[in-house]
C-alpha cells in the first residue's frame, strides 16, 4: 500500500539577480532582475508502507524542496501530493500528527531545556496525555539509550547525543512516516553508525516508512533498499539498490602492485585511473574484455599484490549525477 | 475546535513557563531586567510631574489621565512583548526559514511562531502599568477595564507587528520597515491625543490605531462608555482576523532556506 504518492509535482523560485559590485547593487534597486529557477520539475513517484527510500541528488537538485512540499512547509506550484491519504496543502495540521521530521541542519530542540523537558514540550504539541507521554518517553529513552543524559540541558550534550534526542522528539507521537533530511550531517563515523542502527531499528520495530535524503553514500548503502535520484529538479533514476549496482556490474576496479612496470595505456577495455611507479589502479570494462584476459596480460608471476572490486557506489552515483 | 484552542493555549502556556525557567537560571539577571524596566519607565513620569507643575492641562488630559495613559501604554507593550515577543522579529523568522519547525507541528503556525519566546524585561512593563494604575486610583472596575484593554491593546500592537513582519513574504527582508512601524506605535502612545491635530490625529486614530490601544481605553476608564468599549473589542477582533488572513496569504509564498538553525 502506498503511503506517499506524488504526481507531476513542480515548484519554482524567483531569485533576484545582481551584477557584481556596488554599481550592481544600485542597478538592482532601480531595475531589479529576477531569474525563475525550477527547483522541482514535474516529478512523480510512490513510496510503499514500511519502505526505506533514499531520495538523493547533488546540491540544488531539488531534494529539500521536495521534502518540504511533502511535509507541508512549502506550497507546490502544481501537481498533487498525497501522504497517508492527506494533502499537505489542504490539511497540514492533520498531516503533522502522522509524520515526523528530522532536519539535520535545523534543530528543533530548545537548547536551555533538558532533553526530558523538551520531550514533555513536544508531547504537549502533539496533544499526548501526561501518562501516555511519560510511558512513551521512557520507551524511547531505552531504545535510544538516553537514560544517562535525559536530565541534562540540551546545550551541554554532544552533537551525537543531541541528534539522538532530535530523533526521540520526532518520534514522540508515533509517526507513520519519517522524513529525514541529511540526519547524519556533521557527525563523526561512530555516531553516524549509531544513528543508522537507530533508523533501522525504528523501521523494524515500528514499521515506520522512512524517506531519507543524504549526501553520505554509506547512509544510503546501509539503510535503503530503493533509491530515487533527482537532478536539476527531475527524477533521473528510481530503482532498487541491487539493480543500481547491477547496472554498473560491467565495470571492475583492479588495484595491482607489480614486480616490473607494464604499460596499460591503449589496451582494449582498460582505463588507467592512477599510476605510480609499479602500482596501478585500473577500470576494466567487462563488455570489451574479461578478467582472465587481463590477468594473463599482467602475468601472475609479475604480481606482488592485487585487489579486484566493484565500482564503489559513490562513483556510480556521481556518474549518474554527471549523466554519464 | 474548542479542544484545538485549548491545546494551543496549553502549548503557549508551556512555552512561557519554559521561557521563564530559562530566565530564572540566572536569578540576578532576571530580577535586574524586570526592576530596571520599572525604573526606566518611572523616569519618564518625572518629566510629566515637571510639566504639570507649570500647567494644569496638557492636550485635554489631567495629570491623573497622563498617569493612566502611561499605565495602559506600558502594560499593553508589556503583555505584547512578554507573550508575543517573536512577532517583533517575524521578518527575520520568514526570511531565514525559521518557520519550518512550526510548519511541521500540528499547531497554528502564526501563534506558535510569535509565542515561541518571551521577553522577560516586559514583565517590568506589565508590573509598572499596574503600579501606576494603583497610584492613579484603583477600584475593581478600573482594574478589570485596565486588564481588558491591556490585553486588547497588546493584541492590536501584536497584529501591527505581524502585518509589518508579513511584508517579508512579498518583499523579502523588511525588518527596518517593521521596526519603524513598531516604534511609531510606542512613541506616540505616551502623549495625550489632544496635542495632535489634523492629519496626524486622523492617522493616529486610524492607520496607526493608537485610539484602540491607548486613547479610547483612557477615556473609557475615566468615564465608562459601553459603545466605545464594544468598538474597541470588535475592532480588535476584526484587525486580528485581517492579520491572520494576510499572514496565511503570505505563507503560500514562503520559500524557506537551508541555513543552519538552532533554537536558543
Amino acid at each position: 500500500m502506498s503511503v506517499i504518492s506524488v504526481k507531476n509535482l513542480s515548484k519554482s523560485f524567483k531569485v533576484k539577480q545582481k551584477e557584481k559590485g556596488f554599481i550592481g547593487s544600485v542597478k538592482s534597486i532601480i531595475q531589479p532582475n529576477y531569474k525563475v529557477i525550477k527547483a522541482v520539475n514535474d516529478i512523480s513517484f510512490q513510496v510503499d508502507e514500511g519502505e526505506v527510500v533514499a531520495f538523493i541528488g547533488p546540491n540544488g537538485a531539488g531534494k529539500s524542496t521536495t521534502i518540504k512540499m511533502l511535509t507541508g512547509i512549502l506550497y507546490p506550484d502544481s501537481g498533487h501530493i498525497d501522504v497517508l491519504g492527506i494533502d499537505p496543502t489542504k490539511a497540514r495540521k492533520k498531516l503533522a500528527y502522522e509524520i515526523g521530521t528530522v532536519f539535520g541542519q535545523k534543530e528543533q530542540l530548545w537548547m536551555h531545556l533538558t532533553a526530558y523537558d523538551n520531550f514533555k514540550f513536544f508531547s504537549a504539541i502533539y496533544d499526548i496525555p501526561e501518562k501516555e507521554a511519560e510511558k512513551r518517553i521512557e520507551e524511547l529513552s531505552k531504545l535510544f539509550d538516553l537514560e544517562k543524559f535525559i536530565n541534562t540541558p540540551v546545550r551541554n550534550l554532544s552533537l551525537g547525543q543531541r541528534v539522538r534526542c532530535e530523533f526521540v522528539a520526532s518520534l514522540i507521537h508515533k509517526p507513520k512516516v519519517l522524513f529525514l533530511d541529511e540526519p547524519t550531517i556533521g557527525l563523526d563515523p561512530v555516531v553516524k553508525e549509531n544513528v543508522r542502527k537507530l533508523i533501522k531499528k525504528m523501521n523494524k520495530e515500528y514499521h515506520t516508512t522512512i524517506f531519507l535524503t543524504s549526501h553520505d553514500i554509506s547512509d544510503i548503502e546501509k539503510l535503503c533498499k530503493r533509491v530515487i535520484i533527482i537532478n536539476d529538479g527531475t527524477i533521473v533514476m528510481d530503482d532498487s539498490m541491487s539493480n543500481l549496482k547491477y547496472h554498473y556490474m560491467d565495470k571492475k576496479i583492479i588495484e595491482v602492485k607489480l614486480k616490473s612496470k607494464i604499460n596499460f595505456n591503449n589496451v582494449k577495455g582498460i582505463k588507467v585511473l592512477k599510476e605510480k611507479e609499479n602500482n596501478s589502479r585500473l577500470e576494466i570494462n567487462t563488455n570489451e574484455t574479461n578478467l582472465t584476459t587481463i590477468l594473463k596480460f599482467i602475468n601472475p608471476e609479475n604480481i606482488i599484490d592485487i585487489n579486484i572490486s566493484n565500482i564503489p557506489l559513490e562513483e556510480i552515483i556521481s556518474a549518474i549525477y554527471r549523466k554519464e | 475546535m474548542l479542544q484545538a484552542v485549548k491545546n494551543q493555549f496549553n502549548v503557549t502556556v508551556k512555552t512561557i513557563k519554559y521561557g521563564l525557567m530559562r530566565e530564572m537560571i540566572n536569578k540576578t539577571s532576571f530580577i535586574m531586567n524586570v526592576s530596571f524596566m520599572i525604573l526606566n519607565n518611572a523616569s519618564f513620569i518625572i518629566q510629566w510631574i515637571v510639566i504639570y507643575s507649570l500647567k494644569d492641562n496638557v492636550g485635554g488630559y489631567s495629570f491623573n489621565q497622563v498617569l493612566l495613559l502611561w499605565a495602559i501604554a506600558a502594560s499593553t507593550y508589556g503583555f505584547s512583548h512578554f507573550i508575543f515577543k517573536k512577532s517583533y522579529s517575524l521578518s527575520d523568522i520568514i526570511t531565514n526559514g525559521k518557520l519550518d519547525s512550526f510548519l511541521v507541528q500540528p499547531k497554528n503556525v502564526l501563534i506558535s511562531a510569535i509565542t515561541s519566546d518571551i521577553e522577560v524585561s516586559a514583565l517590568g512593563d506589565i508590573l509598572y502599568g499596574y503600579i501606576v494604575l494603583a497610584i492613579s486610583g484603583l477600584t475593581l472596575t478600573r482594574f478589570l477595564l485596565f486588564t481588558l484593554f491591556s490585553i486588547t491593546g497588546a493584541i492590536v500592537i501584536t497584529d501591527i507587528a505581524v502585518l509589518l513582519g508579513s511584508l517579508s513574504f512579498w518583499f523579502g527582508k523588511s525588518d527596518m520597515i517593521a521596526d519603524t512601524g513598531n516604534s511609531l506605535m510606542t512613541n506616540f502612545a505616551t502623549y495625550p491625543d489632544g496635542i495632535f491635530k489634523g492629519l496626524a490625529r486622523i492617522l493616529l486614530l486610524t492607520i496607526i490605531p493608537l485610539g484602540l490601544t491607548t486613547y479610547f481605553p483612557v477615556w473609557i476608564i475615566t468615564t465608562f462608555n459601553l459603545k466605545l468599549t464594544l468598538i474597541v473589542i470588535i475592532s480588535t477582533i476584526i484587525i486580528t482576523l485581517f492579520t491572520f488572513i494576510i499572514f496565511y496569504k503570505g505563507l503560500r509564498r514562503y520559500s524557506s532556506t537551508n541555513l543552519m538553525i538552532s533554537k536558543i
